[in-house]
C-alpha cells in the first residue's frame, strides 16, 4: 500500500501527467479544427457532386400512388412517437422498429409541383431506381427542372428562314441538340452580358456624371456657361450610343429566345422551359465516373466565378469573395500606417509616463470593445458625419441622394481599421522594445537623426513585428460580420467595387461580403434546403480565403525573421 | 599649448608638448540625484591614445558617452561644467549633436552590427551623409575595411550579412564603420572586453596603427590593455579623477595611493 502511493506521487512530482495532459489539449484543438473544416468541406463540395436522379414511387398522405424524380440528399431517422405525434399514418410505421427512416429528395420542378424539396419517409416508397435519360436542367429561375425531354423545337422564330428552318426534334439525337444549343444560348448571353454591364453601364455611368455636373453648374448660377452647350451634346452622343447598343441587345434577345424545350416529368406532365432560359444540362444517370468528376469542378468553379442568383441560394459567390478580399486589403492598407506611427510615437517619441500608460491602456481596451459597437460608431461618424461632410462639400450636386453619406467600401475598410488598429499598435510596440539598445546607439554615434536611425534601422527590423500585427489585424477583419451590417455590406450589390469605369476604385459602393453571405443565404433564404450546401461551402471558402491571406503575410514575415536573426540581446 | 610639428610627433624623441583635442573642465553628472562624475577636468590630447581606467562603475563609460554626448538619450541626466571640443562648447545650443558625432566616433563594448550587409554597415553613416555615388561608396568602403584590417578577409563577401562575422570581425566592422566618416576622435568603450585573446590582440594592433591618423579614448578595465596601448591615462574613483598623467608615469610612478592600491591590484 505504502509502495502504490509512493508511486503515484513520485509520478505527479515527475511532471508526467503534466505532460499528459498537455498533449491531451493539443490533440483536442486539433482534432476540433480538423473536424470542424472536414464537416463543412464535405457538407459544402458534396452539393456539386451530379447525383444520379431516382425515379421514386411512393404513396402521399392520401394513399395516392405518386411518381417523381428527384436526387436523394440526405438520410435522417426521427423517433416513431414523434411521427405517430405529428400525425403520420399509422400504416407507415414499422412495428419492430421504433425509428423511422426519412430521406430528404430533391425534386426540382419548383414552378409546377411545389416544393422542390421534400420528405419521404422508407416505408412509404415503393421502389427508387435511377432512371436513364433522365435530364437534369439547371434554369436561371425556378431552380433545377428534372425530366425526360419530349421534344426540342429549335429556330421559332427565325431571321433567315432559309438558313436556319424551324425544327423540331425528338428521339435519339435531341439531347446532343440540346447540348449545343444550350452552348450557343450561354455564348449569346455572355454577349449580353458584355454589353449590358460593360457598354450599356459605362454609358449610363457617364450620362449620370454629366447630368449631375450639369446640376451643379446650374446650382452654381453658371447658368450661361459654354459647358453646358458641350455637355448636352455629349449626353445626345451618349444617349445615341445608348440606342444602338439597346437595338443590339434587343437582337440579341431575340437570337437568344429561338428554341424552346417540352420536358416530361415523372407524373407525366410536361414543362415548356425555353432554352433560353437553361444555364447547364446534363444527365447524371448516363454519365461516366470521368464526366461526372469533370461536371464537378466545373460546377465548383461556376460557384467561384458567378453572380448569385434567386435570393443568393443558387449560382456563385463571386461577388462576395472580390467583396471580402478587396475590403481586407484596404482595411490593411489603412490601419497598417496608422497603427505603426501611433506606436511609433508611443514608443519612441512619447516621455513615459502616467499619460503614455493610461493611452496603452486605452488602446487595449480598445481591443475587447465588442465589433457591433464599432458598426454603430462607424454608422454614426463615417458614414452620416464624415460621409455627409464630403457630400455637402463635394458631391453637393448630387443630393439629396447620397454619395458617401451612405454605408460603403470605405467606410467598412475604416471601420475594421479601427477596430484592428489596437492589435497592430500593440505588436509594433512590442517589436520596437525588442530592438536592442545598442542599435539604435549605433545609429545615434555615427552621426544619424533620431528619424533617420528610425527609418533605416529600427522599422526594418521591427517589419516581421508589424506583420504579426497586420496578420491578426486581417484574421479578425475578414471574419467580422456584424459591423458591416451597418457600414456597407449589402445581400446583394448590382456592381462590383472595382470596374472600367473612371476612377475604377468606386470608394462609395456597397458590396458583398462572405461572412455576411453566409449569414443572409444561412437565415434570410427563402429556401433553406437548397441553401444550406451553400453555406457550408461559403463557410469553406471564407476559411480559405483567412487562411490564404495569412500564410502570404507569415510566408513574408519568415522571409524577414530570417534577415534579423541573430541580432537579439 | 603651442603648435608641434607632424614631424616632431613622428620623431617622438623630443619632449611633447600636446594639442587638446577634448576639453573637459570641471565637470559633474548626476543621473537624477545620484552623482556619478564629480568635477573632472582634463584634456584629450589630439593624436593621442588616452586610456580611462578604474574599478566598474567609476564612471568611466559615463565620461566617454559624455563627450558625444551620448548621455542626451537617458532621461533625468544633467550636466554641469563643460566640455570644449575644438575649443567649442558641445553643449552650446548651436551645436549639431549629429555632426559633433560624426567628428566624435564611437565604438561601443558589445559589437553591434547592423542587421544589413558588410557593405551597407560600413556605407551606413555615409548614406546618412546623403552620399549616393557608388564608386565613392565603394572607395571608402575599402579604405575603412583596410584600416581597420578587415578587407582581407571579409573583401569576397562585402555582400554577406555582417551577422554572419565572428565577435572580433565584428568588433572590427564596427570599427571601420567609425572611421569611414572619418572622424577626428574615435572613443572606445572597452572594446576588447567581450572578445577572445587573438581578436583582443588585433584590436589592439589596430589601435597602434589608427593614432597616427585620430585621436583615441579608450575605456578599458583590463589594466595591462591600457598600458600596452595608451599614451595617457586617466584613473577614475568613484566618479573623481584620481590622477591623469602619462601611462608610464601612472603604472611606474603614480603620486597617489588610491591608484597604486588599484594598480597593484588591492582593489577593484
Amino acid at each position: 500500500m505504502q509502495k502504490i502511493r509512493n508511486f503515484t506521487r513520485d509520478w505527479f512530482a515527475s511532471g508526467e501527467p503534466w505532460i499528459w495532459l498537455n498533449a491531451a489539449a493539443v490533440g483536442i484543438s486539433i482534432s476540433a479544427v480538423v473536424g470542424i473544416l472536414g464537416l463543412i468541406a464535405v457538407k459544402g463540395f458534396a452539393h456539386f457532386w451530379p447525383s444520379q436522379v431516382m425515379l421514386i414511387e411512393y404513396q402521399d398522405e392520401y394513399g395516392q400512388a405518386q411518381q417523381v424524380f428527384g436526387e436523394l440528399v440526405e438520410l435522417d431517422t426521427i423517433p416513431v412517437q414523434q411521427f405517430i405525434e405529428s400525425g403520420g399514418k399509422e400504416e407507415w410505421v414499422d412495428p419492430n422498429s421504433d425509428i423511422m427512416n426519412r430521406w430528404l429528395i430533391k425534386t426540382g420542378n419548383r414552378k409546377i409541383s411545389p416544393p422542390d424539396f421534400r420528405w419521404l419517409f422508407e416505408n412509404q416508397i415503393h421502389s427508387k431506381q435511377p432512371q436513364t435519360g433522365v435530364v437534369v436542367l439547371e434554369r436561371i429561375e425556378w431552380g433545377n427542372a428534372y425530366g425526360i425531354p419530349n421534344s426540342l423545337t429549335i429556330n421559332q422564330r427565325p431571321q433567315d428562314p432559309a438558313q436556319n428552318p424551324t425544327q423540331t426534334i425528338r428521339g435519339e439525337g435531341l439531347y446532343t441538340v440540346l447540348l449545343e444549343r444550350v452552348a450557343r444560348a450561354n455564348a449569346l448571353r455572355s454577349e449580353v452580358d458584355a454589353l449590358e454591364s460593360g457598354v450599356l453601364n459605362g454609358i449610363n455611368y457617364q450620362l449620370e456624371r454629366l447630368r449631375l455636373e450639369r446640376r451643379g453648374l446650374l446650382a452654381r448660377g453658371d447658368d450661361n456657361s459654354p459647358r453646358l452647350t458641350e455637355i448636352e451634346l455629349l449626353q445626345n452622343e451618349l444617349r445615341a450610343d445608348y440606342e444602338v447598343s439597346e437595338a443590339q441587345l434587343r437582337a440579341l434577345y431575340e437570337e437568344l429566345d429561338q428554341d424552346l424545350l417540352n420536358l416530361t416529368t415523372a407524373s407525366g406532365e410536361v414543362l415548356a422551359v425555353p432554352v433560353a432560359d437553361i444555364l447547364h444540362t446534363w444527365s447524371p444517370n448516363d454519365m461516366s465516373r470521368l464526366e461526372k468528376t469533370g461536371h464537378y469542378f466545373a460546377a465548383i468553379w461556376r460557384f467561384l466565378t458567378e453572380d448569385p442568383r434567386e435570393a443568393n441560394t443558387e449560382g456563385g459567390i463571386f461577388p462576395a469573395i472580390f467583396g471580402t478580399i478587396l475590403m481586407v486589403l484596404l482595411m490593411s492598407l489603412l490601419v497598417t500606417p496608422f497603427g505603426v506611427i501611433a506606436a511609433v510615437y508611443l514608443r519612441e517619441y512619447a516621455r513615459q509616463g502616467v499619460f503614455v500608460r493610461v493611452i496603452r491602456i486605452a488602446v487595449n481596451n480598445l481591443a475587447g470593445v465588442p465589433s457591433i459597437v464599432y458598426g454603430v460608431f462607424g454608422l454614426g461618424f463615417f458614414v452620416y458625419f464624415l460621409g455627409g461632410n464630403i457630400d455637402r462639400l463635394f458631391y453637393s450636386e448630387a443630393l439629396p441622394s447620397p454619395t458617401f453619406g451612405t454605408p460603403g467600401l470605405v467606410w467598412a475598410s475604416l471601420t475594421l481599421a479601427l477596430l484592428t488598429v489596437p492589435v497592430v499598435i500593440v505588436s509594433t510596440e512590442e517589436g520596437l522594445t525588442r530592438i536592442p539598445r545598442s542599435l539604435r546607439e549605433g545609429s545615434l554615434a555615427l552621426g544619424a537623426t533620431k528619424a533617420e536611425t528610425l527609418f533605416k534601422v529600427i522599422l526594418p527590423m521591427a517589419s516581421p513585428a508589424i506583420l504579426t500585427g497586420i496578420i491578426l489585424a486581417v484574421a479578425r477583419a475578414a471574419g467580422e460580420v456584424a459591423p458591416l451590417m451597418l457600414v456597407g455590406v449589402v445581400k446583394l450589390a448590382p456592381t462590383l467595387p472595382l470596374d472600367g469605369n473612371f476612377p475604377f476604385l468606386h470608394l462609395d459602393r456597397k458590396f458583398m461580403h462572405l461572412g455576411f453571405h453566409i449569414y443572409d443565404v444561412g437565415f434570410q433564404s427563402p429556401n433553406v434546403e437548397a441553401a444550406r450546401p451553400l453555406v457550408y461551402a461559403t463557410a469553406l471558402l471564407l476559411v480559405i480565403i483567412i487562411v490564404t491571406l495569412n500564410l502570404t503575410a507569415i510566408t513574408l514575415r519568415s522571409r524577414l525573421e530570417q534577415k534579423y536573426r541573430g541580432v537579439e540581446s | 599649448m603651442s603648435e608641434v610639428s607632424e614631424d616632431n610627433q613622428a620623431a617622438g624623441n623630443e619632449e611633447k608638448v600636446l594639442e587638446s583635442s577634448i576639453t573637459v573642465d570641471n565637470l559633474s553628472l548626476y543621473y537624477g540625484d545620484k552623482q556619478a562624475l564629480s568635477n573632472i577636468s582634463m584634456s584629450i590630447a589630439k593624436k593621442q591614445v588616452t586610456a580611462f581606467i578604474g574599478p566598474s562603475g567609476c564612471g568611466k563609460s559615463t565620461l566617454l558617452r559624455c563627450f558625444n554626448r551620448m548621455n542626451d538619450l537617458i532621461d533625468d541626466v544633467h550636466i554641469t561644467g563643460s566640455i570644449e571640443f575644438d575649443n567649442i562648447d558641445i553643449h552650446d545650443e548651436r551645436v549639431d549633436v549629429a555632426e559633433l558625432r560624426r567628428k566624435i566616433g564611437m565604438v561601443f563594448q558589445r559589437p553591434n552590427p547592423f542587421p544589413k550587409s558588410i557593405y551597407e554597415n560600413v556605407a551606413y553613416g555615409l548614406r546618412i551623409q546623403g552620399e549616393d555615388s557608388k564608386a565613392v561608396l565603394d572607395e571608402r568602403v575599402e579604405w575603412a575595411l583596410q584600416s581597420a584590417a578587415l578587407w582581407d578577409e571579409v573583401k569576397d563577401r562585402l555582400r554577406d550579412s555582417a551577422l554572419g562575422l565572428s565577435g572580433g570581425q565584428q568588433q572590427r566592422l564596427v570599427i571601420a564603420r567609425a572611421v569611414a566618416i572619418k572622424p577626428s576622435v574615435l572613443l572606445l568603450d572597452e572594446p576588447a572586453s567581450a572578445l577572445d585573446p587573438i581578436s583582443t590582440l588585433k584590436i589592439e594592433e589596430l589601435i597602434h596603427q589608427l593614432k597616427d591618423d585620430y585621436t583615441i579614448a579608450i575605456v578599458t578595465h583590463n589594466m595591462q590593455q591600457a598600458a600596452r596601448v595608451s599614451d595617457l591615462t586617466a584613473f577614475l574613483y568613484l566618479g573623481e579623477l584620481v590622477e591623469f598623467n602619462e601611462t608610464d608615469t601612472i603604472f611606474r610612478n603614480p603620486s597617489e595611493r588610491r591608484t597604486e592600491d588599484y594598480i597593484t591590484g588591492r582593489y577593484g
